[in-house]
């Protein structure tokens, strides 16, 4: 199989969703290999999510939500924050590349910062530089 | 005995301990009474009957409406008799939880199979080494509807002898087994209040509790700070009583598999850790968590290792 690396890209309504709005609107450009996701908040994005996308063949999984402090839900950025220690965890026990999972906060106003993230991302992971390039244990 | 023909049972056990047969003895009279509902056509703990090749050299197994598996898949002869089993019987069960999530042996998970053998069969004067190859052996610890449709799951390490032979008797009977779908917390009297310990104790240590007061007067063991695996565990242990770690005060250990089917129990355990905002480092050997249910690809070779 040799289709083309994803990265799924789960992204909380309120703030990096609205920027990913405004990164559209102000014609940023980011990688074509970025599937976004839109959850209500990043607080609901269970890890188990966060695995499947990786065992199905993505090229690696970014979570972005608002910054500490400025969830619309209050706490659901800290429980992110929380999971994601447990994500990086599970990945290490399962052998799986630390690099294929991050977290990041954007807020609305901060588009650059969501497509500098993305782009980041995806040159970490090799996507981008060659097209067809292979996902990591693709297939899996 | 009338003319009437018995629905056929045929039991098969693979990659298993044999635990879930001797349950399903345990049984006692609930058992004797399944005698006269079912007709058995084969069980190799009971009778002295193997599973014969047929003229292909395939397994060659009698025909039956009810066929119970036992044990995951390890090896390609087991996964031979597995097809043969789904392939001779009408409701194919998948007979406690190795055969349901990879029980126990799944723990291997963790290591490749050359890992393993070489592991346990080490130095060159071991002959089981050499025959390793020809023995077939799969890359991993299967469940077993990773390879064959399968009807039911009746997990437990062991299942319950009560419950097995409701579910045999019930599918004899032409019915559907009604099997809890909800936790080990749902069947548990201890008192919960929302919040407790911060910090996760050792699995070792012992839970405080009055020996002389009844089960629905001590605290949720995972309040205090155990790892009781009630939450992310199917329940159904203790019948309709009270499950039966917790009846002898200790934690759940997550025997009869994830509550959600194809659940992770590492990881929804350590989800609730986190949602507390407790820290989970404090788990030694966090891995284990998955001590029942390795198959479905849930535990794997660290490949930095
Ligand atoms: S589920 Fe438990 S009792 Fe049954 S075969 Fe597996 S290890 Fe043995
Ligand atoms: S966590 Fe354990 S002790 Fe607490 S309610 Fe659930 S099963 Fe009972
Ligand atoms: S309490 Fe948990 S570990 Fe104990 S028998 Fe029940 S399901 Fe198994
Ligand atoms: S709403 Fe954005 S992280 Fe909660």
């Amino acid at each position: 199989m040799n289709r083309e690396p994803v990265i799924i890209a789960f992204c909380c309504n309120w703030c990096s969703y609205a920027a990913a709005d405004l990164a559209g609107i102000s014609r940023l450009q980011y990688p074509g290999s970025i599937r976004i996701i839109r959850v209500m908040c990043t607080g609901m994005v269970h890890p188990e999510l966060v695995l499947k996308a990786l065992n199905k063949g993505a090229a690696g999984v970014i979570i972005v939500g608002c910054h500490l402090g400025e969830c619309h839900y209050i706490k659901g950025s800290e429980m992110a924050l929380a999971r994601a220690e447990i994500i990086a965890d599970t990945l290490e026990d399962l052998g799986i590349a630390a690099e294929r999972f991050q977290l990041v906060w954007v807020s609305s106003s901060e588009p650059e910062r969501l497509v500098a993230a993305f782009r980041e991302m995806s040159e970490r992971l090799g996507i981008g530089r060659a097209l067809g390039v292979k996902t990591p244990e693709a297939g899996q | 005995m009338s003319g009437v023909a018995l629905p056929r049972l045929c039991c098969e056990w693979l990659h298993g301990c044999s635990g879930c047969e001797v349950a399903l003895l345990n049984g006692g009279d609930l058992f004797l009474g399944l005698l006269e509902q079912v007709d058995i056509v084969h069980f190799p703990l009971l009778m002295d009957h193997k599973c014969p090749d047929g003229p292909e050299g395939n397994p060659s197994l009698p025909r039956a409406e009810i066929g119970l598996v036992s044990g995951g898949v390890a090896s390609k002869a087991q996964l031979e008799v597995l097809r043969t089993m789904r392939d001779r019987c009408r409701i194919l069960v998948a007979f406690g939880t190795c055969a349901s999530h990879g029980g126990i042996p799944a723990l291997r998970n963790q290591w490749t199979t050359e890992q393993a053998l070489s592991t346990v069969f080490h130095g060159d004067d071991c002959e089981y080494s050499s025959e390793s190859e020809s023995k077939g052996w799969l890359d991993r610890i299967y469940a077993i509807d990773e390879w064959v449709e399968v009807d039911l799951l009746l997990p437990g390490c062991p299942p319950r002898p009560e419950t097995i032979v409701e579910v045999v008797a019930a599918l004899a009977a032409g019915q559907q087994p009604q099997l809890t779908e909800k936790s080990v917390c749902e069947h548990c009297p201890t008192v919960r209040t929302g919040s407790g310990r911060m910090t996760v104790r050792r699995f070792l240590a012992n839970a405080d509790y009055e020996p002389e007061e009844p089960m629905d007067s001590m605290r949720c063991l995972f309040e205090q700070g155990l790892l009781c695996m009630g939450p992310v565990t199917v329940g159904g242990c203790g019948g309709r009583e009270m499950p039966l770690c917790i009846r002898a005060r200790v934690p759940c250990r997550g025997c009869y598999g994830p509550v959600r089917r194809q659940g992770n129990q590492l990881l929804d355990l350590l989800n609730i850790l986190a949602s507390k905002g407790i820290d989970h480092r404090a788990i030694v050997d966090r891995i284990s968590l998955l001590r029942f249910s390795g198959a479905h690809g849930l535990l794997k070779p660290n490949i930095q290792g």
